[in-house]
């Protein structure tokens, strides 16, 4: 099926220029160059490359173009207040028109044709895998800002550090421990879990399921759908009809809008309404399903407009100045993606080296956390963070941190209001 | 059997604005032998049209339709003078089908610039309005979209059986040769049978943009739909292709509401190849033949 | 003309295999290896959707069976040699065959746009199965496999003579085929169907076994390249866009050509990936790609090989008259100008 996450568009064919340009190359590059992971630490009046891929065409443009921004605007950072190590930061970022091939390619480029001094991660768990095996090969350290599902681990590579609080599958933890610490007699009883099949989105209402079943919260309502689907009535109205206390909804973005709507057509509002994105998107989602009917929707967030977390209110405000909007149009993965060169600046203070081997090294050592805009950050021996998200509420249609309560910025509202108010 | 009921309203409201994509479709086909890959990216081009007249002018989107058709035939017209009319070989059937994929990826490219690749939504403010009849919902959009389906495609029935050009238009659907000979400018007739199919997108591409979030990349879903209804239909059949659109529009929808919605696309595709295997002509159509 | 042919393969073929030995870069073998495998499947394509005319859409369907075979059975085996799935391809092509065999007579009852339909339906079907059967397939979580246990310094190496194989073979059968009775049948079936059944050529069975055999070497091609990603998705392995690609190639380089495919895939693959990498992602890269698409088959509808011929032909044909009204006498004409053996194009 044609499904909008599922299809993608694979890059153009100039095809004059592109032969002379492999010609050329080809013939530059005589002998295999795999420069290992220590190359290069010594020139330092040298910039400091960082090699990227990102989705700018295809179906992970938007938020490729996001994680770009990032990147982007912690090179300027950097750079304005010296460099890293006294040596300029510069982004070599590249499409990967959302093909796994693509990505491939273009990390070998990366590392064989150019001798990048780093690497960053792309856009998706889909394009994480094929690339951090790549950068693996290579002794390359693997800083990855948006590819946290499953799999991703599952090769078990030391040199992949997921840049986030917590794996995709933990994003909704945080508000099982919500749910699960009210006195029973305010707790849910009934749950329904809509889901949308990708490996982001499922698995985090999957994972509430099952702690909210040992917690003998019954499920009466489950359904996996796939990306393509446009018509959230059918669903809406199984919702209805079995009535739950609480939609827990693993959703990506445009289904979480479609799904609102269909509740909100159907006039069904349950008690607790979580859904694990989309509904922490602070612009799209109360222009696209009516400010009036976000009140008391739940998700999860990392970095929030206003977080005082390390660097949260110097990215803020370069954000701004460089891309102009507010506050609250700036999009997590920028921040997620922003939060990758503070650790790279983390480690060379620390140890006063900037090569992959250091990187490795330095960032899997036991007991140090690491802080940046979305909190302290840790991993285990696979790239697995060991943080939590925060839950994050809409109240009086703005999105609020209320939950774990020391970074809580308002109480949580509960029951969730009635659509419309 | 409330869930069925209910998925049947909602396949029969949907199987009309697919019956008005699939009219123009199947239209561009009796009259050229083309099948146009494009016509996804029409309608979503009409749709990003109905959201900027919405957002800059203010124009509900159902009001925007006699300006989209407009500029949706002139795109149609254009597009077959540039890039269909110069085909002119034997094997042209698996050629068009090349050329208007690439006019789709054209126009997805066109549309990114403009308007970036994000989801649109034109939010009216009555689009979550819903009625309630004996239990069940009717999405009032929904209803609007359906009732508009039946008036242009009653538009396009009249078009087509009352006026010169129709006459010429079927005549050619039906027998290109003898056409030709009665005096019909099959040129002619192919460039505006072209835009009349592109207009179709037009009144669609409203609809759609009312009811379903959209992007440049959003033609992929609509084309696979298209085609399934067009070929179940019967290739060149308007009629076929309108029952054809009710038929899988419904039987996906029963299956999202009884099933499961993760399999209510295939049913589109197994309807297909199970009425292929015994009528290869699709439902209305006839062996060689295009019929209206 | 024969020899020709042989000497041209030789050359090519040897030059490939010999090229690794150069120390080349390893992103330059990974770009080879993606070349090899797009030239592998549009020539594969070119059997059925250039000799006989049928344009499916379908073959991503059965790359992504070979893809799954090859996880399904590898997902939690542990390699010794690293070489252990290369072994499974032979089973790989079976298995692609025989599911291809039905779906082949099914399909082609129905002519040319239709069947593209029909074919670009049945791609949607297993990419749903492959997205809905989750125990087997592993749903969109997708499937992995073991990571290929080869040198950082040589691990494209297999990929890359594994493909090289596969086109050897696959170029062989095409030429095979344009040689022998069965190659003959298939472009009467493309020319005029009705006519050729009316004068004894078996149809069905030619241009269904052209369909077997095609999507056979198509899902090999999977396979090996499930093992090179070592993780697939169903959006990936079964992908619409990966048939448009192998289309565009054989259009691009000439149908029912022996060389067309691969020059095809070689100037298109590049393209490709070496612009997306090199201009980075700009906004203007699906105009530019839908116009060379356009300009392609507006001015080359037969492809580049075809046409670069039919030029060739018209010059050496002027100088054969010029060279004639010269000498007065026929013998300098050159013997290589032979009319087309095949009435398809083919030659090369």
């Amino acid at each position: 099926m044609f499904g909008s996450n599922r299809l993608r568009f694979r890059g153009p064919a100039v095809v004059a220029l592109a032969l002379m340009s492999v010609g050329i190359s080809a013939c530059a590059s005589g002998s295999s160059g795999g420069s290992g992971g220590s190359s290069s630490s010594a020139q330092s009046s040298q910039p400091l490359v960082i090699g990227a891929s990102v989705s700018l065409t295809g179906d992970f443009a938007d938020p490729g173009k996001a994680v770009k921004a990032g990147y982007e605007l912690w090179a300027d950072q950097i750079n304005a207040k010296g460099g890293i190590l006294g040596r300029k930061v510069e982004f070599k970022i590249v499409d990967d028109t959302s093909s796994p091939d693509q990505v491939v390619t273009n990390y070998q480029n990366l590392i064989n044709q150019d001798h990048v001094d780093a690497v960053f991660g792309p856009f998706s768990s889909l394009l994480t895998v094929p690339a951090s095996q790549v950068a693996k090969r290579y002794g390359y350290a693997f800083l990855e800002p948006a590819g946290g599902g499953p799999k991703v681990f599952a090769a078990k590579l030391d040199n992949l550090f997921f840049v986030q609080p917590a794996p995709v599958v933990k994003q909704g933890d945080v508000f099982a421990d919500w749910i699960l610490s009210l006195p029973s007699a305010d707790r849910p009883t009934t749950a329904a879990y809509p889901e949308l099949d990708d490996p982001f989105s499922a698995p985090i209402a999957e994972n509430v399921r099952a702690r909210f079943e040992a917690a003998g919260i019954k499920t009466v309502y489950k359904q996996v759908y796939p990306a393509e689907t446009q018509d959230f009535s059918p669903i809406a109205a199984k919702i209805a009809s079995a009535n739950p206390d609480v939609i827990v909804a693993g959703t990506q973005s445009e289904d979480a809008y479609a799904m609102v709507k269909s509740l909100v057509q159907l006039k069904f509002s349950p008690k607790f309404m979580y859904m694990s994105n989309g509904a922490n998107s602070p612009l799209e989602f109360p222009s696209k399903v009516g400010a009036s009917n976000t009140a008391g929707i739940t998700s999860s967030g990392d970095w929030f407009p206003g977080s005082t977390a390390t660097g949260s209110a110097e990215f803020t405000d370069a954000y701004i100045k460089k891309y102009g909007g507010t506050a609250d149009t700036i999009d997590n993965s920028s921040a997620e993606a922003y939060a990758c060169g503070q650790l790279l600046e983390e480690v060379a203070k620390k140890t006063g080296k900037i090569d992959n081997a250091t990187i490795i090294s330095t960032l899997h050592e036991a007991g140090t956390t690491w802080p940046t805009l979305l909190g302290d950050l840790s991993w285990d021996a696979i790239g697995q963070p060991q943080g939590s998200f925060h839950l994050v509420q809409w109240q009086g249609g703005k999105l609020l941190p209320v939950f774990p309560t020391d970074v809580a910025q308002a109480a949580p509202v509960y029951p969730k209001p009635n659509w419309g108010g | 059997m409330h869930a069925l009921v209910q998925g049947v309203i909602l396949g029969v409201l949907t199987g009309g604005v697919y019956a008005l994509m699939a009219s123009g479709q199947t239209l561009i086909f009796g009259i050229m032998k083309v099948v146009n890959l494009a016509q996804g990216a029409m309608v979503i081009a009409s749709a990003y049209l109905a959201y900027q007249l919405f957002v800059s002018f203010g124009i509900d989107p159902f009001l925007a339709i006699p300006i989209t058709t407009v500029i949706m035939f002139g795109l149609g017209v254009g597009v077959q003078l540039l890039f269909l009319r110069p085909l002119k070989r034997d094997d042209k059937a698996e050629l068009s089908l090349l050329v208007t994929f690439a006019v789709a990826l054209l126009i997805e490219g066109l549309l990114s610039i403009t308007w970036k690749t994000t989801y649109r939504s034109i939010i009216t403010g009555y689009e979550n309005d819903s009625w309630t009849f004996f239990g069940y919902h009717f999405t009032v959009v929904r209803v609007y979209a359906f009732a508009l389906s039946l008036v242009a495609l009653a538009l396009l029935f009249l078009l087509l059986n009352r006026t010169r050009f129709g006459r010429a238009v079927r005549a050619t659907v039906q027998n290109p040769d003898s056409a030709k000979l009665l005096g019909v400018e099959a040129d002619r007739v192919a460039a505006l049978g072209f835009g009349l199919g592109a207009a179709t997108a037009a009144a669609a591409g409203s609809v759609y943009g009312l009811l379903y979030p959209f992007y440049s990349g959003s033609h992929y879903d609509l084309i696979s739909r298209l085609l399934s209804i067009v070929v179940l239909g019967g290739l060149g059949s308007v009629g076929g292709a309108v029952i054809a659109a009710v038929i899988v529009s419904t039987s996906s929808a029963i299956v999202a509401a009884t099933v499961s919605p993760a399999w209510s696309e295939m049913t589109f595709f197994v309807i297909l190849i199970l009425v292929l295997l015994f009528r290869p002509q699709g439902l209305f159509g006839t062996v060689g033949r295009g019929a209206l | 003309m024969n020899l020709w042919s042989i000497v041209r393969g030789g050359v090519f073929f040897g030059a490939l295999a010999v090229l690794p030995f150069f120390g080349l870069a390893h992103w330059f073998l990974t770009l080879l290896v993606f070349v090899l495998m797009y030239a592998t499947m549009s020539s594969a394509w070119n059997l059925v959707g250039g000799f006989a005319g049928y344009p499916s859409l379908g073959h991503a369907a059965f790359f992504g069976i070979g893809a799954y075979t090859m996880a399904l059975v590898f997902q939690n085996k542990v390699l010794t040699s690293g070489y252990e799935p290369f072994l499974l391809l032979p089973v790989i092509a079976i298995i692609g065959a025989l599911i291809g065999w039905p779906i082949g007579w099914v399909s082609m009852r129905t002519r040319a746009d239709v069947f593209a339909i029909v074919t670009i339906t049945f791609l949607f079907v297993v990419q749903t199965l492959a997205f809905n059967l989750h125990g087997i397939t592993g749903g969109s979580q997708g499937i992995g496999l073991p990571i290929p246990p080869f040198l950082a310094k040589t691990f494209e190496i297999p990929f890359y003579y594994v493909f090289l194989l596969l086109l050897a073979v696959t170029m062989l059968i095409t030429f095979g085929t344009m040689r022998s009775k069965i190659g003959l049948s298939l472009t009467a079936v493309r020319a005029d169907e009705d006519k050729a059944m009316g004068i004894g050529v078996r149809v069905t069975g030619v241009k269904v076994l052209a369909f077997s055999v095609s999507v056979g070497i198509t899902a090999m091609v999977g396979g090996v390249w499930a093992y090179f990603q070592t993780f697939i998705y169903p959006q990936f392995a079964i992908d619409p866009l990966l048939t448009i690609g192998i289309v565009l190639m054989t259009f691009l380089g000439g149908r029912a050509t022996l060389w067309g495919p691969v020059l095809g895939a070689i100037i298109l693959e590049t393209g490709q990936q070496t612009l997306a990498y090199h201009l980075g992602g700009s906004q203007f890269y699906l105009i530019a790609y839908a116009l060379v698409f356009l300009v392609i088959m507006l001015l080359l509808p037969r492809g580049i090989l075809p046409t670069l011929e039919d030029k060739l032909r018209l010059r050496s044909r002027r100088q054969r008259t010029e060279a004639a009204e010269q000498q007065a006498t026929a013998a300098s004409a050159t013997p290589s100008e032979d009319p087309v053996a095949l009435p398809g194009g083919g030659r090369s």
